[in-house]
């Protein structure tokens, strides 16, 4: 997703620019939401933390209950404003998938990508930059995102009793690249449906859908993407929390599970990212075949 | 510079693997320098036309050049306006025009652009979603001449315009080609709307070329004949004929010299074009030799 | 300086409109020589009309001798044309007798018009059929 300008005659046209400008309100709001969620990792990461943290130790050095006293609230406190911030961070390959599909469908549902076709660049360039610049801003604001949200996930990791596992379905996904590359695969998707159904609210259905479809296949693909480990017996019920078990079965009545150690972690993330980069990739294809549905061969040049 | 704006040869466009045919067999070549009327009912194939002109959509069989290449390598020297004068209502006027020059760099005339607006009285602070039918027109006739093209495609570009706006901006258009020589194919579905503005003619009937050429030289190809009921009108070419009570009118082409005691008269535009688009079967005259 | 008007529904071709409408400007002295036509750009932007038909009739008005185009500055009046009234021609009191003797014969003002055309076209219509047909 990073090299798709096509060369362009010179002087160049400032096409860019202008796509800044058209889609000025949608920046703000990217950044406002990038910010608001980024000062929520933060508290969460510091003083929210350290609270529920205080407020564990408080609770498992109890040892006379009835006069145990303890920041129950910041325990709660902590555990719901986690929830918030891991869904907001994960929605967002699925805003982007909204977006650019209504984005896309709108331009051509109004007309107004024929007003940008029929200036001196072509259609080939503007859709480049109709995907590169996005996908920019999309990648930069979920690195943060997911590097904030991986600082404040491992910080509350030992010290919190509530805190997430590693494998915890949305966790895992908020803590690393496999959350840039499905935003950047949400807006892929949303492109080709808009420039295939060329309607605004189709678009943004039928992108969001593709998107959600893209997302329930790695979840079911995931835990197969790396090699798992297989426990028996008494291993098997003594693997540590951080162990994630994705099948049991009994063989010769001695029980067994295969699983994936915390140290799987990197090489989980790293295959589901380019499995999810080589579906975006497919998709941008798409976008560029649809295009030339469109407009034609001749359009390249 | 070429002496051909747009040229076509068996030029053909359909929609979908199984659709039908938008435009079929189409032949016709439309010199530089001349303000051409596509003239055609709803739905024969105009816009599709135009749209293939402007290199946004590919032919399916056939060829196309415009100015001496393809539609796409002559991008940057065509202009074009859509029917419904799309432009993006969030911008003002005055930054629709420099998104013009940004996206269309050494071309752009900016005086131009702005000299036209100004003379709509067109606020360039007001934005674009809250102008009139016929001050968007102009925004998008000055986003397309300001990128000084060498040949203007317009798609129906008086559609739902009051006459006096429609006079102002024909007027826009002629400045244009008497001042740029430059080339302009515009449709309609209203012969009348382009008579006076036009010289020369590109009727489309059911997604074929009818007549294409100078329209002096296709009225002169014509001929009004009004003759008994039953006359043999051989060998010259029926266009359009009927017969009132003891009397025929027919709409010909000439073969050679007229009997005498046929009445013959020339006929309008209107005529001229009615009489082809009635007869769907009347044979096409694509390319007017020098005749009478 | 001369302003065109043209009429659509006139049935007579725009650029004979323009030829005939400078003939009256110099019969009626409005221009005379010396006197700079509107140049193409002025004709169409206030008609609308294509500025080849404004050439058009131009070079009509300059093969009859009545105007000149100067390269790089426009057209101008050549010589005027003779200012003697129409209605004091002996043409115009032998075409009030006729239509005097019409009346008196019965016919109303239809009649009349429906002769007064019919012959009209058969003097003048191989002129109107030349100008109409001749291409640029």
């Amino acid at each position: 997703m990073t090299t798709l300008t096509a060369p362009a005659p010179a002087p160049r046209a400032h096409l860019t620019r202008w796509l800044l400008r058209l889609h000025r309100p949608t920046l703000y709001v990217w950044a406002g939401l990038v910010l608001a969620a980024a000062v929520l990792l933060l508290l969460l990461r510091g003083p929210l933390a350290d609270a529920a943290a205080d407020a564990w130790r408080q609770y498992d050095s109890c040892t006379d209950w009835r006069r145990c006293t303890y920041d129950q609230n910041a325990i709660l406190r902590y555990k719901d404003w986690y929830s918030y911030a891991t869904l907001a961070v994960a929605a967002v390959p699925f805003l982007t998938a909204a977006w650019a599909g209504g984005a896309f469908g709108k331009e051509l549902e109004s007309g107004t990508a024929k007003l940008a076709w029929t200036q001196s660049s072509t259609p080939v360039r503007w859709l480049a930059v109709r995907l590169a610049v996005p996908a920019a801003a999309v990648a930069a604001g979920t690195a943060l995102l997911v590097w904030l949200h991986h600082l404040a996930w491992a910080t509350a990791n030992d010290r919190i009793d509530t805190a997430k596992q590693w494998y915890d379905v949305w966790t895992f996904h908020t803590n690393g690249p496999t959350l840039p590359a499905l935003a950047l695969c949400g807006l892929a998707a949303g492109a080709l449906t808009g420039l295939l159904s060329r309607r605004t609210l189709p678009a943004l259905g039928l992108g969001l859908l593709l998107t959600g479809a893209v997302w329930t296949a790695t979840q079911l693909l995931l835990p197969r993407l790396w090699p798992t480990r297989t426990s028996t017996g008494k291993a098997f019920f003594a693997l540590p929390n951080s162990s994630w078990t994705v099948r049991t079965g009994k063989h010769a009545e001695v029980p067994y599970g295969d699983y994936h150690p915390a140290s799987h972690y990197w090489p989980l993330q790293l295959t589901t990212t380019a499995l999810l980069l080589a579906v975006t990739a497919l998709l941008t294809l798409g976008c560029f075949l649809a295009l030339r549905r469109l407009t034609g061969k001749t359009t390249a040049g | 510079m070429t002496d051909t704006a747009i040229a076509a040869s068996a030029l053909g466009k359909r929609f979908g693997r199984r659709g039908g045919w938008a435009l079929r067999d189409c032949a016709f070549r439309l010199p530089a320098g001349r303000v051409c009327a596509v003239v055609g009912p709803n739905g024969a194939g105009k816009s599709t036309l135009l749209a293939l002109a402007a290199g946004l959509l590919g032919a399916t069989e056939g060829e196309l050049t415009v100015l001496g290449t393809t539609p796409a390598k002559a991008r940057p020297r065509v202009g074009y306006v859509a029917q419904d004068k799309p432009l993006y209502p969030q911008l003002t006027v005055a930054e629709t025009l420099r998104m013009g020059a940004d996206l269309n760099p050494g071309r752009w005339d900016a005086a131009a652009a702005e000299r036209i607006v100004a003379a709509g009285d067109l606020d360039p602070k007001s934005r674009i979603r809250t102008l009139s039918g016929g001050q968007r027109t102009r925004v998008a006739l000055a986003l397309a001449l300001g990128k000084q093209p060498e040949l203007l495609l317009l798609d129906e570009p008086m559609a739902d315009l009051d006459p006096l706006a429609r006079h102002e901006l024909m007027g826009v258009l002629m400045v244009q080609a008497a001042q740029h020589g430059t080339t302009i194919a515009m449709s309609s579905h209203v012969v009348a709307e382009l008579e006076d503005s036009c010289d020369h003619l590109l009727l489309i009937g059911g997604g074929r070329v009818r007549l294409a050429g100078e329209i002096d030289d296709l009225l002169a190809a014509h001929t009004r004949v009004a003759a008994e009921a039953g006359t043999d009108l051989a060998p010259h070419t029926v266009v359009d004929s009927r017969t009132t009570g003891r009397q025929l009118s027919a709409l010909v082409r000439p073969a050679g010299p007229l009997p005498a005691g046929w009445h013959t008269g020339a006929p309008t535009l209107e005529e001229l074009v009615l009489a082809h688009l009635r007869n769907p079967e009347a044979p096409a005259l694509t390319a007017v030799e020098a005749t009478v | 300086m001369v302003e065109y008007r043209i009429d659509r529904r006139s049935g007579v071709a725009t650029y004979v409109q323009i030829v005939q409408q400078t003939k009256q400007a110099l019969r009626l002295g409005h221009l005379r020589p010396g006197d700079r036509l509107p140049t193409a750009r002025e004709v169409v932007e206030a008609t609308a009309i294509n500025p080849n038909t404004v050439l058009k009739a131009y070079r009509e008005l300059e093969r009859e001798g009545l105007v000149e185009a100067r390269r790089g500055l426009g057209t101008f009046v050549k010589r005027s044309l003779g200012t003697a009234p129409a209605a004091e021609s002996p043409l115009h009191g032998e075409l009030d007798d006729w239509a005097a003797r019409a009346r008196a014969a019965g016919l109303d003002r239809d009649d009349v018009a429906a002769l007064f055309t019919a012959v009209l076209e058969k003097h003048f219509a191989v002129h109107e059929k030349h100008l109409q047909g001749e291409s640029s």
